[in-house]
C-alpha cells in the first residue's frame, strides 16, 4: 500500500504547480487551469485523508471520497462561471490577459 | 353778485395760456386781454354796488370751510369794501391797458405766451389779494404776486442780470414776509382772529404784543413796497420787460405793502409807536430815493427810483394817521407812474435805449409819447389840477394837520426833488437833440391807445379827492368829515412843484449851472454817494452777504471734515476689521479643513499602491498572508 506521505507529496506538488500557474500564468484560461490543479490537489488530500488518517467509522461513511466529489462538482462550476466571465471580458476588453484587466486599479 | 369771478378770469386766461399758449400764438395775448377786460367790467359793477352802500362779500358767512386750524375754520371769503373795490378799479383797469400794451411790446419774443400767462396769473393773484377777507388768504395772494414777480422780473432770463435780479426780489421780498407771517402768528395768538371785519373789535387791547404784531406785519409792507432798508430789489427789478415794470413794480404789486398798511390801519392807529415807525420809514425811503432819482441815467431806474420814493410818501401819509391821503395819493400814483412806464416802454422801443444819454430830442419822432409822458411828468411834479396835485396836497396837508412839522418838511422836499427830477427825465429824454445812433419811430397803436387813455385818467383821477370835487374819494372811503382845504399848504405845495421844474428847465433845457460853483463842490461827495445809491448794496454785501456766505462755506468745510471724516473712519474701521477676518478664514479655517483632506488624500494614496488592480497581484497577497499565517501557526506549537 501506498504509504500517506507519497500521496501526501503528490497533493502538495499539484497545489505548488497550481498555485504557480496562477499566480504567473498571463492568459486567464491558463490561470483557470491552474485553480483546477489546486483544486485537484485539495481533492487527492481529502481523498488520502480518508484512507489513512481519520478514524474507522468515519473512514466507512467516506466523508473524504464524498469531499471529492463535491470538489469536482465545484471545479466544474467554477470553471463554467470562470469561463463565461473570460468571454464577457473578451467581449469588452479584447483582451484576456490577466494583466491587461486592471479597471479596479485605484 | 360772482365776486370769486374777477380773480377766476385772469387765472382761467393762465391756465388756458400756459397750457396750450403756444398753440394760440397771436391769440394768445387776446385771451389776457379779454380776461382782464371781463374782470374790470365786474370790477366796476361791484364799484357800483359798493358805491350804492351795499356791502358785497361772498361767500355767505357761515360757510365752508377752507382751512380748519386749532377750534378755528378760515373760509375761502372774499370781500369788497370801498378800499378793496377802489383798488379793483385800479388794478383791473390799468392791467387791462397794461395788458393790451403788452401785445405791441413783447411782439416776436419767443415766449409770447408765457409772457401772458404770467401776467394773468399776476393779475389773478393781486385780485385775491385785495378780495380777501381774513390775513390768511391774502398772505397766498401776497406770496403768488411775489411768485409772478420773481417769474416776470427774469422773464428774460438769457440774461444773467435779469436772473439775479429776480432771485434779488424774491429773496428781498422773502425776508419782509418772514416779518409778516411772524407778525400773523402774534397776532391770532393774541387776539385769536385773522378776519378784517374783526379787526375793529380787538385793535383797542392795549397789549404791547398787538403793535409788535403790527409792526411785524409792516416788515411785509417794507418788503412788498420796497422801503428802506428793503428797498434793493426794487430798482434791479427793472432787468423785467416794461410792461411788468409798470405793473407789477409802479402800479400794483408795489402798492400792496401801502393797501395792507391801510387795511390794518386800526392795529396802527391805537399803537402810536408803530405808526411812528411806518411814518419814519416811509419819510427816509420817500427822501433817499428821491435823492438817488436826480442822479440816475437809466430811464427806468430812475422811475425805480421815483416809485420808491412815492411809495415812501405813501407810507408816510398812512404814517401820520391819513390813510385816506396815503391811499388817496396810491390810486393817483398808479395811473400816472403806470403811464410813466409805458412811455418808458415806448421809447426803449422806438428808440432802442434806456440810458439818457443816447437819448434826447425824442419829441419831434415820438409825439404820442412825448406828449402823455409830459402829462403824467406834470402829474407826478405835483402841478394842479393834474392828479397827482390833489393826493400830495393831501399828504402834505395831513402831515401839518397832525402837528408832524419835520414829517412836512421832509415831504415838502421829496415833492420839489420829484418835481426836479421828472422834469429832468423829461427834458434830457425828449427835448434838445437825438444823441442815439439809432432810428427813432412811434411806437403802434396798440402801445399809444393805452398812454392816452392813462393819460385821461392821470389828469381826471384826482378829481374826485380834491375840495372841488367834494372830497368824494374821502366820504367814499368812510372818512365824513373831510378836512377843509388849506389853501396855504396847496400854495406852497405848487410853489415848490413850480420850483423843482424851473429848476429843471434850467440846468437841463437851457443848459445853465444851476448852484454856485462854492456849493456844488460842497455838495459833491453827497452827490457821489446817491449816485452810488448810497452805497447799500456794497454794504449789505459787505456786512450781510460775504459773512453768510463765509459761514456757510465754513459749515461746508465742518462738514466736510468732521461729519465725512467720521463716516469714512468708520468705514475704514470696517474695512480693516474686515482683512483681519478674511485672514483668519484664510489661513487659519481653511487650513485645518484642507490639512484634514491633504491628511485623508495621502493615506489614499499610499493605499493606492496596494490597489493594482491585477487580480493576480491579490492572489499573490492572498497566498502569502495565507502561508504567513501557517507559519505562525506552527511556531507557535500546533494548529
Amino acid at each position: 500500500m501506498i504509504p500517506l506521505s507519497h500521496l501526501l507529496t503528490v497533493s502538495i506538488g499539484l497545489f505548488a504547480i497550481g498555485l504557480f500557474g496562477a499566480l504567473s500564468r498571463r492568459n486567464a484560461i491558463g490561470i483557470l487551469m491552474a485553480i483546477e490543479l489546486i483544486l485537484n490537489a485539495a481533492a487527492l488530500a481529502f481523498v488520502a485523508f480518508n484512507a489513512y488518517g481519520i478514524p474507522a467509522a468515519d473512514r466507512d461513511a467516506a466523508l473524504g471520497q464524498t469531499a471529492a466529489l463535491f470538489i469536482i462538482g465545484i471545479a466544474a462550476a467554477g470553471a463554467i462561471v470562470g469561463l463565461a466571465l473570460v468571454l464577457a471580458v473578451y467581449r469588452h476588453q479584447r483582451t484576456i490577459f490577466a494583466d491587461d484587466m486592471h479597471l479596479l486599479k485605484g | 353778485m360772482p365776486l370769486p369771478l374777477i380773480p377766476l378770469l385772469p387765472l382761467a386766461a393762465f391756465l388756458l395760456n400756459i397750457l396750450v399758449g403756444r398753440r394760440l400764438g397771436a391769440a394768445s395775448a387776446w385771451v389776457s386781454v379779454a380776461a382782464v377786460a371781463g374782470a374790470a367790467a365786474l370790477s366796476v359793477r361791484t364799484f357800483l354796488t359798493v358805491a350804492a352802500g351795499h356791502a358785497v362779500a361772498w361767500p355767505a358767512p357761515g360757510a365752508g370751510t377752507w382751512l380748519p386750524i386749532g377750534g378755528d375754520a378760515f373760509r375761502l371769503g372774499l370781500v369788497a369794501d370801498p378800499m378793496s373795490a377802489t383798488m379793483l378799479l385800479v388794478v383791473t383797469g390799468i392791467g387791462a391797458l397794461i395788458t393790451l400794451y403788452s401785445i405791441g411790446y413783447m411782439h416776436g419774443d419767443p415766449r409770447y405766451s408765457r409772457f401772458f400767462a404770467y401776467l394773468s396769473l399776476f393779475t389773478a393773484a393781486m385780485l385775491l389779494l385785495l378780495l380777501a377777507d381774513h390775513f390768511l388768504l391774502l398772505f397766498v395772494g401776497w406770496e403768488l404776486v411775489g411768485l409772478c414777480s420773481y417769474l416776470l422780473i427774469s422773464f428774460w432770463f438769457e440774461n444773467p442780470a435779469a436772473a439775479d435780479a429776480g432771485k434779488k426780489a424774491f429773496l428781498t421780498t422773502r425776508l419782509g414776509d418772514a416779518g409778516f407771517l411772524l407778525g400773523l402768528f402774534l397776532l391770532y395768538t393774541t387776539t385769536g382772529t385773522l378776519r378784517f371785519s374783526d379787526l375793529a373789535a380787538v385793535a383797542h387791547d392795549p397789549s404791547p404784543w398787538l403793535g409788535v404784531a403790527a409792526v411785524l406785519l409792516f416788515c411785509g409792507a417794507v418788503g412788498k413796497s420796497a422801503q428802506f432798508p428793503l428797498h434793493v430789489w426794487l430798482p434791479d427789478a427793472m432787468e423785467g420787460p416794461t410792461p411788468v415794470s409798470a405793473l407789477i413794480h409802479a402800479a400794483t404789486m408795489v402798492a400792496a405793502g401801502v393797501y395792507l398798511v391801510a387795511r390794518t390801519f386800526v392795529l396802527f392807529e391805537h399803537h402810536p409807536a408803530a405808526l411812528q415807525t411806518v411814518a419814519v420809514i416811509g419819510g427816509i425811503t420817500a427822501f433817499g430815493a428821491a435823492t438817488i432819482a436826480v442822479t440816475q441815467t437809466d430811464i427806468k431806474r430812475v422811475l425805480a427810483y421815483s416809485t420808491i420814493s412815492q411809495l415812501g410818501l405813501m407810507m408816510l401819509g398812512l404814517g401820520v394817521g391819513s390813510t385816506t391821503a396815503g391811499f388817496f395819493h396810491l390810486v393817483t400814483h398808479a395811473c400816472f407812474k403806470a403811464l410813466l412806464f409805458l412811455g418808458a416802454g415806448s421809447v426803449i422801443h422806438g428808440a432802442g435805449a434806456q440810458e439818457v444819454g443816447q437819448l434826447g430830442g425824442l419829441w419831434r419822432t415820438q409825439r404820442v409819447t412825448a406828449v402823455t409822458f409830459l402829462i403824467a411828468t406834470l402829474a407826478i411834479a405835483g402841478v394842479p389840477p393834474l392828479a397827482g396835485f390833489w393826493s400830495k396836497d393831501e399828504l402834505l396837508a395831513a402831515a401839518l394837520h397832525h402837528g408832524h412839522g419835520v414829517l412836512f418838511l421832509v415831504g415838502a422836499a421829496t415833492s420839489a426833488l420829484t418835481a426836479f427830477y421828472m422834469g429832468r427825465l423829461f427834458l434830457l429824454t425828449f427835448a434838445g437833440t437825438y444823441r442815439g445812433h439809432g432810428h427813432p419811430h412811434e411806437s403802434p397803436a396798440v402801445m399809444t391807445v393805452p398812454l392816452a387813455l392813462l393819460a385821461v385818467a392821470s389828469v381826471v383821477v384826482g378829481l374826485p379827492g380834491s375840495p372841488w370835487g367834494g372830497h368824494a374819494f374821502q366820504r367814499f372811503l368812510g372818512e365824513p368829515h373831510p378836512p377843509a382845504p388849506d389853501l396855504a399848504v396847496m400854495a406852497f405845495s405848487t410853489v415848490i412843484a413850480a420850483l423843482g421844474l424851473a429848476a429843471a428847465g434850467w440846468r437841463y433845457g437851457l443848459n445853465r449851472p444851476l448852484l454856485p460853483a462854492g456849493l456844488r463842490a460842497a455838495l459833491a461827495p453827497w452827490q457821489r454817494a446817491a449816485a452810488h445809491t448810497y452805497y447799500v448794496d456794497e454794504l449789505y454785501d459787505r456786512w450781510i452777504i460775504r459773512p453768510v456766505l463765509a459761514a456757510t462755506r465754513g459749515a461746508f468745510r465742518a462738514d466736510q471734515r468732521l461729519i465725512d471724516g467720521a463716516v469714512n473712519l468708520v468705514g475704514t474701521g470696517t474695512l480693516a476689521v474686515s482683512r483681519l477676518k478674511r485672514w483668519v478664514d484664510a489661513v487659519l479655517v481653511d487650513g485645518a479643513v484642507n490639512g484634514t483632506a491633504a491628511l485623508v488624500g495621502g493615506v489614499g494614496s499610499l493605499a493606492r499602491r496596494l490597489q493594482t488592480g491585477v487580480v493576480q497581484h491579490y492572489l499573490l497577497l492572498a497566498a502569502a498572508g495565507a502561508a504567513l499565517a501557517l507559519a505562525v501557526a506552527l511556531t507557535r506549537g500546533g494548529l
